[in-house]
Order: C-alpha cells, then sequence, then structure tokens
C-alpha cells in the first residue's frame, strides 16, 4: 500500500491542526451525526433524518445576491465526473473523487491538510462499466471510510490520512464489481453496500468493525434468507445481480439500518406474464427492488418491502434517501423508487402511503397507495416494446441522487425525470454463474414521452400526501442533489452547469451561478469560524450523463466527462 | 464447471499473464455454454457466425446495448456502430482494449477470433423494421 502525500502537506497539517484542534477533541459518533450539528455535514444524507438541509440562514433569502466563489479544489483524474458528496466536520471538509481518491481541505480556504490516492489495479479498472467514480466517504471515530471500485473498504487516520485499516470484501477481479458508494458509520459499525443489479453475483452489504475494519456482518440482498431463496426459479439466485450500492440510514431507536437495494439480474425479462413461473429468473426475485432494516449488530434481517416484486425494468429502490418524519404523533419514513414513485412507511417499514412524483410512468398503471401492490404490470415477452414505449427511461423516474426536505417549510424538494425507451427484448441463455459481463436482456433506445418532450422538474410537495406546492422545470433533467437551507433556499445544481438557487417557498429563481461543467454529485452547506459556505461538487459523466450528448447535443455536444472540479460559496 | 476454473484464473495477479489461457479457455466455455441455450428466436440482421456458437446479437442484448443503443443501431452511451465509418482494425482494437471512463476492455473475455466476429456483425447491421 503506497501513499502520496502532498508535497506542501506537512506544513498545512500543523497550521490547520492548530485551527481546528478545539474540535478534534470532540470526535464524530453516533449521537453527534443523530443531532446533526448546524455547523457540520458529517454523513451522506446530513443526518440520520436524511434531510439533505442546513439550519445555517447566514446565506439567505435577502442577500444571496452576494454569493461568490469562496474557493475550488481540483481533484484530478475526474474520469466519469465528480460524484461525491462532500462532508465537513469541525471546519475540515472532507470529500473523494474519482480513483476514490479522498481529500481533507481547510474548509475556509481549500488548503489540502492531506489526501489519500489508493492503489488501484488499472487492468480490473479498464474492464469496469460504472467506475471509477466515487460517491462519497463516511466519518466516525477519528476516521474516514471510503471503499474503492476494486472491492475494498478503507479506514483512514481524520487527521492525517495514514491508512489505519483496509479490509478486502469482494472478489472483484471475479465478479467486476466493487464499491462506488459512500459508507454508512453508526454505533461503531461501516455499513456498505456492493455494486450489483446488472452483474451475476448476489450484491451483499457489509457490516464492519469501525475500529478494527473486521468483517462484522455480510447480508445477501439476492437470496440472503431461506424465505427468499425461493423466490428465484431454476437456480437464477446464484446471479441474481442486487446490491445495495447508496448509503441508507440508520435509526437509533429501533437499532435498525434502513438501505434501499438494486434491481435483479438480468435487467428485462422475456416472462411475460408468467414471470411466477418462467423466464430468467421467476419468481419475486427478493430482496432485491426493495427497502430493508438489518440489525446494525448483526445484519440480520428485521423487516422489509419489496417495492417491485419481480422487478423487470430496472426501477429500483437503490435511492438512499430515508426521509425521518413525524406528524401527528405518528413517525414516517419517505423513500422515493427509481419508478418514479415515492413510497411512504413507518419505521418498520410497512406501507403508509404511494404518491406520484413524476408524470409518464406506464410500467404499471398504479401502485395501491394502501398496500403497495403493483396494479396492471407490464410484463414483457421476448420482442419489441414501442406502442407505447416503457416510461420511465431506464434512467429512472428519480436517479440516485438526493433530494431535500425542509422543516421550516415542511416541503420535500425532490427532482423528477420525465423520458422514455422503446426495447427489444431478447430471450438470452441463462446465466448460472458469474461471469464477467453485464447481464442486461434487452436494447433499448431513449425516446420522448408519447405526445410531449423529455424534461426534468424540481417539485416541492409535502413529503407524505404529495401534495405539491410548486414545480420548476428544465429543458433536460437535473442529476445533481438538492440542498435546502433555513435561509428559506433550495439549491439545484442543473446538467448544464448552472447551480440555481430558488426561494423555498414559491420557487422563484433568486440567483444562479455557472460551474462551467455539468452537475452530478452533492451539494452541502457548513460553516466555519461564523461563515456559511456551499461547496457543490461540478463534473459531468457517468451511466446516465453518458445519454446527454447523443440525446440532446447543445453544450453537452463538447462537455467533458473526465473532469470535475469542488467548488464552494460564499458571501462577499 | 468450466467457467468456473477460467474464471479463478482470471484471480491471478497479473492478467495480461494469463490472457492467452484464459481467452482458450473462455472461449471453450462460451461455446460450451450455448450448447445447452436455447436457440434465439429474434429475428437477426447478422449472418450465420462461424463456429456457428458464438451468438453476437446475444452478446449485444446482455453487455455492449446497454451503452450502444438499438443494438449498436444508435448512439447512446457509446457511439452508433452501424454504418461505422471506422476501419476494421480501430473497431477490433477498441473492442479488445476499451478506452479509460468510456469503454469497457473486452481483451480478457474474447479471443482475437471472437472479436473478428463482433466486427463483422457490427459491419451487417441494418436498421430494424418497424
Ligand atoms: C459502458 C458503456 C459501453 C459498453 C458496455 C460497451 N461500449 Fe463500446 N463504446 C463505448 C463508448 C463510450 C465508445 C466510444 C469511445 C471513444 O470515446 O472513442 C465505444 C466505442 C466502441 C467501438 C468503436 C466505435 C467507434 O466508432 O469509435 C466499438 C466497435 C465498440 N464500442 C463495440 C462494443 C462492443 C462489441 C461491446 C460489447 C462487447 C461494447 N462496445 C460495450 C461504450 C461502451
Amino acid at each position: 500500500m503506497k501513499e502520496r502525500w502532498c508535497k506542501s502537506g506537512l506544513p498545512l497539517i500543523a497550521g490547520a491542526t492548530l485551527m481546528v484542534s478545539s474540535a478534534f477533541a470532540q470526535s464524530v459518533d453516533t449521537a453527534r451525526i443523530e443531532n446533526g450539528g448546524q455547523n457540520d455535514w458529517l454523513t451522506y444524507h446530513g443526518s440520520y433524518k436524511s434531510y439533505h438541509y442546513s439550519p445555517l440562514a447566514q446565506i439567505n433569502a435577502n442577500n444571496i445576491g452576494n454569493l461568490n466563489v469562496a474557493w475550488t479544489h481540483i481533484p484530478g483524474r475526474s474520469t466519469r465526473g465528480l460524484q461525491s458528496m462532500p462532508l465537513a466536520a469541525d471546519g475540515v471538509l472532507y470529500y473523494s473523487g474519482s480513483y476514490s481518491r479522498v481529500f481533507a481541505l481547510n474548509g475556509a480556504t481549500g488548503e489540502v491538510i492531506w489526501s489519500h490516492f489508493p492503489e488501484l489495479d488499472e487492468a480490473l479498472i479498464s474492464r469496469q462499466t460504472h467506475s471509477p467514480y466515487n460517491r462519497g466517504v463516511a466519518l466516525g471515530e477519528g476516521k474516514v471510510f471510503v471503499g474503492t471500485m476494486d472491492g475494498r473498504v478503507l479506514g483512514l487516520d481524520m487527521k492525517s490520512g495514514k491508512v489505519l485499516w483496509e479490509t478486502r470484501l469482494i472478489d472483484s477481479q471475479k465478479l467486476t464489481v466493487g464499491f462506488t458508494g459512500a459508507p454508512l458509520y453508526a454505533k461503531g459499525t461501516v455499513i456498505i453496500g456492493a455494486q450489483g443489479g446488472e452483474w451475476p453475483g448476489r450484491g451483499p452489504i457489509f457490516g464492519l468493525d469501525a475500529t478494527t475494519g473486521k468483517k462484522k456482518w455480510e447480508f445477501l440482498t439476492v437470496a440472503g434468507t431461506d424465505e427468499a431463496m425461493k423466490t428465484w426459479g431454476n437456480d437464477s439466485w446464484r446471479t441474481g445481480g442486487g446490491g445495495g450500492w447508496m448509503p441508507g440510514t440508520y435509526d437509533s431507536e429501533t437499532n435498525t439500518i434502513l438501505w434501499g437495494t438494486a434491481n435483479p439480474a438480468p435487467l428485462y425479462d422475456w416472462s411475460g406474464a408468467d414471470y411466477k413461473t418462467q423466464g430468467a429468473r421467476p419468481g419475486d426475485n427478493l430482496y432485491t427492488s426493495s427497502v430493508i432494516g438489518l440489525d446494525v449488530d448483526t445484519g440480520r434481517l428485521k423487516f422489509h418491502h419489496q417495492e417491485l416484486p419481480h422487478d423487470a425494468w430496472d426501477f429500483d429502490s437503490a435511492v438512499g434517501e430515508f426521509v425521518m418524519l413525524e406528524r401527528d404523533g405518528q413517525k414516517f419514513v419517505v423513500h422515493p423508487n427509481k419508478g418514479g414513485f415515492v413510497f411512504v412507511y413507518d419505521r418498520n417499514l410497512a406501507v403508509k402511503n404511494v404518491w406520484r412524483l413524476v408524470e409518464n410512468i406506464n410500467f404499471v398503471k398504479d401502485i395501491d397507495p394502501k398496500t403497495g401492490a403493483l396494479i396492471g404490470r407490464r410484463d414483457f415477452s421476448a420482442g419489441k416494446v414501442t406502442e407505447p414505449p416503457l416510461c420511465p427511461f431506464i434512467g429512472g423516474g428519480v436517479s440516485w441522487n438526493a433530494g431535500s426536505y425542509n422543516p421550516k417549510t415542511g416541503l420535500y424538494y425532490k427532482i423528477g425525470q420525465e423520458w422514455c425507451m422503446t426495447l427489444d427484448v431478447q430471450k438470452t441463455t441463462p446465466v448460472t454463474a458469474p461471469q464477467v459481463q453485464l447481464n442486461i436482456g434487452a436494447d433499448f433506445k431513449m425516446v420522448p414521452p408519447p405526445g410531449g418532450e423529455i424534461y426534468g422538474h424540481l417539485d416541492a410537495r409535502d413529503p407524505i400526501t404529495g401534495a405539491k406546492k410548486w414545480e420548476v422545470r428544465y429543458p433536460e433533467p437535473p442529476l445533481g442533489s438538492v440542498l435546502s437551507t433555513a435561509g428559506n433556499l433550495v439549491f439545484v445544481p442543473d446538467s448544464r452547469g448552472i447551480l440555481h438557487a430558488y426561494d423555498a417557498e414559491t420557487g422563484a429563481e433568486l440567483w444562479s451561478h455557472n460551474n462551467g461543467t455539468g452537475h452530478q454529485g452533492g451539494i452541502v452547506s457548513y460553516s466555519v469560524n461564523g461563515k456559511q459556505y456551499i461547496a457543490v461538487a461540478a463534473g459531468f459523466g457517468g451511466m446516465l450523463a453518458d445519454e446527454y450528448a447523443p440525446n440532446f447535443g447543445g453544450v453537452y455536444k463538447s462537455m467533458p466527462r473526465d473532469d470535475g472540479a469542488l467548488v464552494v460559496f460564499s458571501l462577499k | 464447471m468450466l467457467r468456473d476454473v477460467a474464471l479463478q484464473d482470471m484471480e491471478l495477479d497479473t492478467l495480461n499473464l494469463h490472457l492467452k489461457k484464459i481467452t482458450a479457455l473462455l472461449s471453450a466455455v462460451l461455446g460450451a455454454s450455448l450448447l445447452y441455450a436455447a436457440p434465439v428466436q429474434a429475428q437477426s440482421a447478422t449472418p450465420v457466425p462461424d463456429n456457428g456458437t458464438f451468438d453476437v446479437e446475444q452478446l449485444f442484448a446482455g453487455t455492449c446495448g446497454f451503452c450502444h443503443s438499438a443494438g449498436g443501431r444508435a448512439a447512446g452511451k457509446g457511439p452508433q456502430l452501424m454504418n461505422s465509418p471506422r476501419a476494421d482494425d480501430f473497431l477490433h482494437t477498441r473492442i479488445k482494449n476499451g478506452k479509460s471512463g468510456a469503454m469497457p476492455a473486452f481483451g480478457g473475455a474474447f479471443t482475437d477470433a471472437q472479436i473478428d466476429q463482433i466486427v463483422k456483425y457490427i459491419r451487417a447491421l441494418k436498421p430494424r423494421e418497424g
């Protein structure tokens, strides 16, 4: 294990340590993340409540005209863009770039405190498709945790970047997949889910001891219990896909990790309506396209809801948002599904409501809001699917980036995507052993919704009922995360490269700034020495972004897909 | 199973060292697995492959079509392959070595002969009717 140090890093470490020394005395732990401190952004979703909301109000609807770039940081080698969610603790900003490069920066100036570039097998990376981007790190117990494309998780010293432990969890040489998602830290445990979906594996989620890096448990999202095994006919569980590649959250009241799981493989099945007994993977295919509750200490499955039984459309549940709300004495968890529906659960993942974020949906006629049952499924046989095309497109009605819930307005701000696809479903050879290739099961192409145009929208809605207050439209779906703040602001980093700020109550645009390249990552707010900052990842690329140039032309034709910058704003 | 043997080989440290052996094994494996496979139903725009076992149309539906839309007939994440102005050698090398951050390398999965078959398939691509 070779570590590369910034030449100028050492004096900076001394300086920065002085500046934040009092804060370092206070380690990041479960209680601190739960409370989601005013000045910090301690975990991927902001806090375990998953609000992607900052209680800071120094930057607000009245003074946003004075918002300017404070500093930028270029991580280098941003192959497939910069997709990560920065974190901030005690004045230091931590974030990751492609190839799992990790940086600790002075949050006020952007000066590099330390960096760590893990050594990776380039030959393996060159065989991978959903690679080498990285979507973020986790903090806890004085460490920074990050996953790698070759199936490892590293525990780095928060002060120096030194590798304290390293654990190999997946045989990526064999399965091709690794880790791109951020880990979650909770109660002495680091939880991380593998890529899966398109690849014929079993999509494990792991719990590691945060102190030693030792594996505590592993949960297989494909046939992880005896009950689930019965839902995969003809040995299809061996190569069922699954995975859980976005971080979920932790419910301390029930000691449970809530996690969303990815789709089964092949993505598109030729079974037709007889999917329980026919096709590439006969049965419901538990626990793919599901939300699951795992005991944080043991990884034991406590409860689950399969959002799409036998998902035949790649509209999985891998989105990591579990928005924890309370209303009229009842506790709710809100989780968007890639198909464009938003599910509302109680804390044990029993369905309380289901509402539509997206207009163009026809993979089902509807989903029963009382039970979550799919009504009027479209199951394909081998052959063309054109009349009507399948809606939404494989990119989903929602993508994996997060929305934001603002407790001051009571509104949930979430991006919806309106697009469809034609398909030619193929009766492919049954795949019974993990192999190095993807396992899609169809040819496809993006098309506009019947009688309409492709577009994206930011909706401001009641998170429980789905009642819409306002909407802003974009010619192409934005793919980055959304941030809202106590300054009555909502920030949307769009695909063309514009960062927009809206009035959180009305949706009126108040400010915008061109970051020079499309966004497909995170956005957070934090404060250092009484000054508020907004940090956003700019840098386009990856599976969905790659569809933009051929389908939309315009600015996307010349937009790099191997570049990126962290851009940080403050008031003048 | 034979395929497992091939994959264990791939776990060995340097892929390149073992490339020859692996590709030989994999081609045997692909051949074998396709022998027990159900015949392909979808109508094919391609000539019958040389060895009668390596099914490129299935390969596109399983892997390549994820990026080369409509089975290579339209631009998607990757370029349209039908009517490509590129030389055969270029297509062959791109499939074998890939391109960083854009196209995966398939040199470890297919033999040169199989890649030639893929190129032949690409050359024969025609617009789909309907
Ligand atoms: C992850 C997406 C992806 C997958 C999967 C993929 N390709 Fe590609 N392919 C690309 C991209 C992107 C390019 C363009 C590379 C460049 O920038 O020159 C490309 C280029 C090519 C080219 C060269 C065409 C040209 O005009 O430059 C060929 C031939 C090709 N791919 C064949 C295949 C085959 C055969 C497969 C399946 C075995 C496959 N590809 C799988 C993304 C992909």
